[in-house]
């Protein structure tokens, strides 16, 4: 072959590309082919250096490319693969730590992932608006004025302010109304509902997302009496049949009388903080305005009806529109003061404060930290576990690392081994763990809501997006609980392997495993202590002597009866085993702070405010009461006539200076009522009783007016000593028979008081199965570490047993530790935890059971007891054992 | 071990054979273009070598480098006994079966 200089040379890119693809064995020999065909080319005056390129391209080609295994650049594949196979034959070489690992692990786990799937639920909410990060809903402040530091926050405000806003702000795009209180009973041929929901003005569907099933969304709501139902409404109404275009007749609404239906709504879905059965287009009001100068489009002080959507067209909308409202102050005619600010959609649910005047499910965040703070507790508790064990039985993996580090791994190499190790573990912990977490779920969907506003908010369930974190979570898990254990491990140094093991340096980190145990225990006492003073607490509630009688009254909620009452209450007096009734206005002792209002003495020159109920004449005497002077009611009052007597409580008397019981009958007051002022003579005194709950003092003013026939109205039988499922199906079945519309909502006055604490028996359950797991967690640790204890000191227990040494005192010599341990986590955990359950737990309770000494050592005692018996029967085994057997062998 | 040789794989051992010193890459897949009137990439026929070398049917070894292509070295191939034995029994089937077939048969077609 000629030889002639080349006088071009090949691209060094492609080479490079090629060089790195290549299989290191064939690179030299491959690119010498390359380079020899391109030097035979550019003598031929061929394009030789794309042709080139072009080769290399088609030699991308298994067999040429290099493998993924095998070599050190382009992934760390065996070293994984060599760490796997490793940890797997350390679960297996020892299976009862694996197992007491990985089922603590998944116990904790089960609650980590219930955690997952609750707050991913909770920050959901709402999502499914498009313009969610626009859209603000108005809500109002209203302030008690002068001297009073009260303040209550209204997710409801004024149209006015809406309609002000609108017009003073530009880039404002839409403006949307709901008016609560649309209750109304539709019927159709023979068939009828009772439903609620609002009056909604016609941009409803430009601002939400609520999928119309059927109609027009621009003009379902547009023209007055339309009305838009939820598809299961819908089907209640008109089974198959469509309802677009139909008229169905109104009753109980003053406001409209016949309706067509415009629409039909996808049910609000679970999470959508607005829950609905209904939506009546808002100029059905139109006809409440007519007429009146001021009506409830422009007062501004009706505040407490309208909830207002705005849809703000950039974030810097947010602050002209706050500043606007900041400097809007408003004094309603009856006094305080009334300002707006605006909440974004997303903060709707998980607001921090209450709101009044709600329309659907809230979750306070401090409930969320809580339980998001417990459950880092159990997870933590469980990690404890594997570090404190690992750490224990470093010993015997000392020498494997010693080799591992001999034959060049690094101290990272050893650090991932181990965390891949734990990793693995907590792979296997999330199976358990979701398997677990379908076994509590229903558990947990059927608590009742801590804080429950009626409205279902969860549905707990799995989709691939959250396997997804749960797979994060696991591996997050995993490196936790692995990284003291990898840390320390990694650092053993290579001597070990010829020196005495026994002296291995990580002894060192005893005391902090103690300290872990102490933790691991105290968190178990604290929450068993917990469970115990909260149960406690809500016995005491649930059993508090209210000063009034309960027993055997059912209280029936007449508020949304059409029928004409006394209809109905002679009905239900006429069912035998009903041995008295009475009306009155609201229900005592069930947390309803009822109605309250201002009164003046005599002279005009002291007011106070009180709480009120409205009663009828056989009301007293059917609760028990006790009257300390005067009477109560001996009559009853039309509608329209004015009140004239009043019964009170001895706080009122106190209050207002009126002297004795005895003294004060005969004596007026002044009472504003609808406006007018009213002189009321006291004719009657009772016994201060719980009159909200146990959460209030019961050292309230508190009036008793006459029963008025308009106002709310609740009636109570007493069914005497029958059977109460009997005399509930009799009551239903009379409501049925003369209101058949209207379901029958009735409670035992019992229940409704323990419905009460019911948030306090959630908070028990919660932290009731909490206790639990932590004991699990803990138990499995102790009887882990008690094992491996005794198993690395049987010659040293068999040597003292040769020498003489009891049972008795080898137990004492075993048990010594845990006992410290236990005493320790005590004196942390029982003062740390009487002050938490004081102050955080139980704090709203103005009347607090006794805490009594069992109470106070009652997770002392149990966590001592368990471990006494787990830890028990492994030191008497050892203690019993045949010192010989143990002996002999060396 | 019995390994099967494909029917590029026989042709490429032939070559091997045909190029004694010569063989390697390049000047395989050039001869195959010349005497077979096969074109194929470079990438085909180190892959097939790659394969062959694994079967233990050809061995390699590296030469002095050369000018010529650029001082890189040439991976010379030449075949092993197991190589020559293979491909004799891959001659002795076609051999055995085409004497099977009568010759009227292939006059005939």
């Amino acid at each position: 072959m000629k030889r002639t200089p080349r006088n071009t040379s090949p691209p060094n890119w492609i080479l490079n590309f090629f060089r790195w693809f290549c299989h290191p064995g064939y690179v030299e020999d491959i690119e010498g082919d390359l380079l020899e065909r391109f030097g035979t080319r550019s003598q031929n005056g061929k394009a030789a250096g794309i042709l080139l390129v072009i080769d290399v391209l088609k030699l991308l080609r298994p067999g040429i490319i290099k493998p993924f295994e095998g070599t050190q650049k382009l992934n760390n594949y065996g070293m994984f693969k060599n760490y796997f196979k490793t940890s797997f034959r350390n679960l297996k070489k020892s299976p009862l730590f694996s197992a007491i690992n990985i089922i603590g692990l998944g116990i904790s786990m089960s609650l980590g992932l219930l955690m997952i799937v609750f707050l991913s639920e909770i920050y959901s909410f709402d999502d499914f608006h498009v313009q969610k990060d626009k859209i603000y809903r108005v809500n109002t402040k209203y302030s008690f004025g002068e001297g009073s530091q009260e303040e209550n926050l209204h997710a409801t405000s004024s149209i006015y302010i809406g309609n002000q806003i609108k017009e003073q702000i530009p880039g404002v795009e839409n403006l949307l109304i709901l008016r609560q209180d649309m209750i109304a009973d539709l019927s159709i041929d023979d068939n009828a509902i009772a439903i609620t929901g609002f009056y909604a003005s016609n941009t409803f569907f430009d601002v939400f997302d609520f999928k119309l099933i059927k109609g027009n969304p621009k003009t379902a709501l547009s023209e007055p009496n339309g009305i838009v139902l939820t598809e299961s409404t819908a089907k209640k109404l008109f089974g198959d049949m469509d309802p677009i275009g139909k008229t169905v007749t109104v009753d109980r609404n003053e406001n409209f009388q016949t309706g067509t239906i415009r629409g039909v709504i996808e049910d609000p879905p679970i999470k959508s903080h607005l829950q609905f059965e209904t939506l009546v287009s808002l100029k059905t009001l139109d006809k409440l305005a007519k007429g009146n100068e001021v009506n409830f489009r422009n007062d501004p002080s009706d505040c407490w009806f309208n909830h207002v959507y705005l849809v703000l067209s950039e974030s810097a909308q947010k602050d002209q529109v706050s500043s606007m409202l900041e400097n809007t102050n408003l004094v309603p005619p009856w006094g305080g003061k009334i300002t707006h600010f605006l909440q974004p959609l997303d903060e709707i649910v998980t607001s921090k404060d209450w709101y009044y005047g709600l329309s659907g499910p809230t979750f306070l965040p401090n409930k969320i930290h809580t339980m998001i703070g417990l459950t880092f507790i159990v997870l933590l508790s469980a990690c404890f576990n594997y570090t404190n064990l690992s750490l224990a039985r470093a010993l015997r993996r000392s020498k494997e690392v010693a080799i591992r580090k001999i034959t060049g791994a690094t101290r990272i190499q050893v650090f991932y081994q181990f965390i891949v190790e734990s990793v693995l573990m907590s792979m296997i912990a999330l199976v358990i763990g979701i398997v677990l977490f379908f076994i509590v779920r229903p558990e947990f969907l059927s608590l009742p809501n801590p804080t429950y506003r009626g409205y279902e908010m969860f549905l707990l369930e799995i989709n691939y997006f959250q396997l997804g974190y749960f797979l994060l979570f696991a591996i997050g898990v995993g490196c936790i609980a692995g990284l003291i254990p990898a840390l320390l491990l990694s650092k053993i140094k290579v001597g070990i392997i010829h020196s005495d093991a026994g002296k291995l340096r990580l002894f060192s980190n005893i005391r902090f495993r103690h300290a872990l145990v102490v933790i691991q225990f105290a968190m178990s006492i604290g929450l068993i202590m917990s469970a115990v003073l909260v149960h406690k607490q809500y016995e005491f509630a649930t059993n508090y002597d209210k000063g009034f009688s309960t027993q055997n009254i059912v209280n029936i909620n007449m508020n949304r009866n059409y029928v004409d009452l006394d209809v109905l209450e002679n009905e239900y007096a006429k069912i035998p085993e009903i041995i008295g009734t009475s009306r009155f206005a609201y229900v005592l002792g069930e947390g309803w702070s009822g109605h309250g209002g201002v009164v003046m003495t005599a002279d005009r020159r002291d007011t106070i405010e009180h709480i009120n109920n409205y009663i009828d004449e056989k009301y007293l005497d059917m609760h028990g009461f006790k009257v300390l002077a005067g009477s109560g009611f001996k009559s009853s009052i039309k509608k329209g006539e004015k009140q004239k007597n009043v019964i009170v409580n001895e706080e009122f008397l106190k209050t207002l200076n009126l002297g004795s019981p005895e003294e004060a009958i005969g004596k007026s007051v002044w009472i504003k009522e609808h406006g007018d002022d009213n002189k009321l003579i006291i004719t009657g005194v009772v016994k201060n009783f719980v009159n909200v709950s146990l959460m209030e003092a019961k050292e309230r003013p508190f009036i008793f007016l006459k029963y008025l026939p308009g106002e709310s109205s609740y009636l109570a039988v007493n069914y005497g000593d029958n059977d109460v499922h009997t005399v509930m199906e009799k009551l239903e079945a009379t409501n049925n028979k003369f209101d058949p519309l209207h379901s029958f909502d009735a409670s035992v006055y019992d229940d409704g008081i323990a419905k009460t604490y019911e948030k306090h028996m959630t908070t028990y359950t919660i932290i009731s199965f909490l206790a639990f797991l932590a004991i699990s967690v803990s138990t499995l640790g102790m009887l882990g570490m008690a094992v491996f204890t005794i198993e690395s000191r049987m010659k040293e227990i068999s040597i003292r047993k040769v020498l003489g040494a009891g049972v008795s005192s080898l137990m004492t010599l075993l048990s010594h530790n845990f006992l410290v341990t236990v005493v320790v986590a005590g004196v942390i955990a029982i003062p740390t935890t009487l002050y938490i359950v004081n102050n955080k737990l139980l704090n709203e309770f103005k009347y607090r059971a006794d805490v009594g000494l069992i109470d106070i050592f009652s997770g002392f005692i149990i966590v001592l007891l368990i471990g006494i018996l787990t830890i028990g029967w492994q030191i008497r085994e050892a203690a019993l054992a045949n010192p010989s057997d143990k002996l002999r062998s060396e | 071990m019995k390994e099967h040789l494909g029917e590029f794989e026989e042709l490429i051992l032939l070559l091997i054979m045909t190029l004694k010193e010569e063989a390697y890459g390049l000047s395989i897949r050039r001869t195959l273009k010349d005497q077979a009137n096969r074109t194929v990439t470079i990438g085909a026929v180190h892959g097939t070598l790659n394969r062959l070398e694994n079967k233990g049917f050809v061995e390699s070894n590296l030469s002095d480098p050369t000018e010529l292509r650029g001082g890189r070295r040439k991976r010379l191939f030449t075949i092993t006994t197991s190589g020559k034995v293979a491909l004799q029994k891959s001659k002795d089937v076609k051999v055995s079966l085409w004497g099977q077939i009568p010759d009227l048969a292939i006059n005939k077609s």
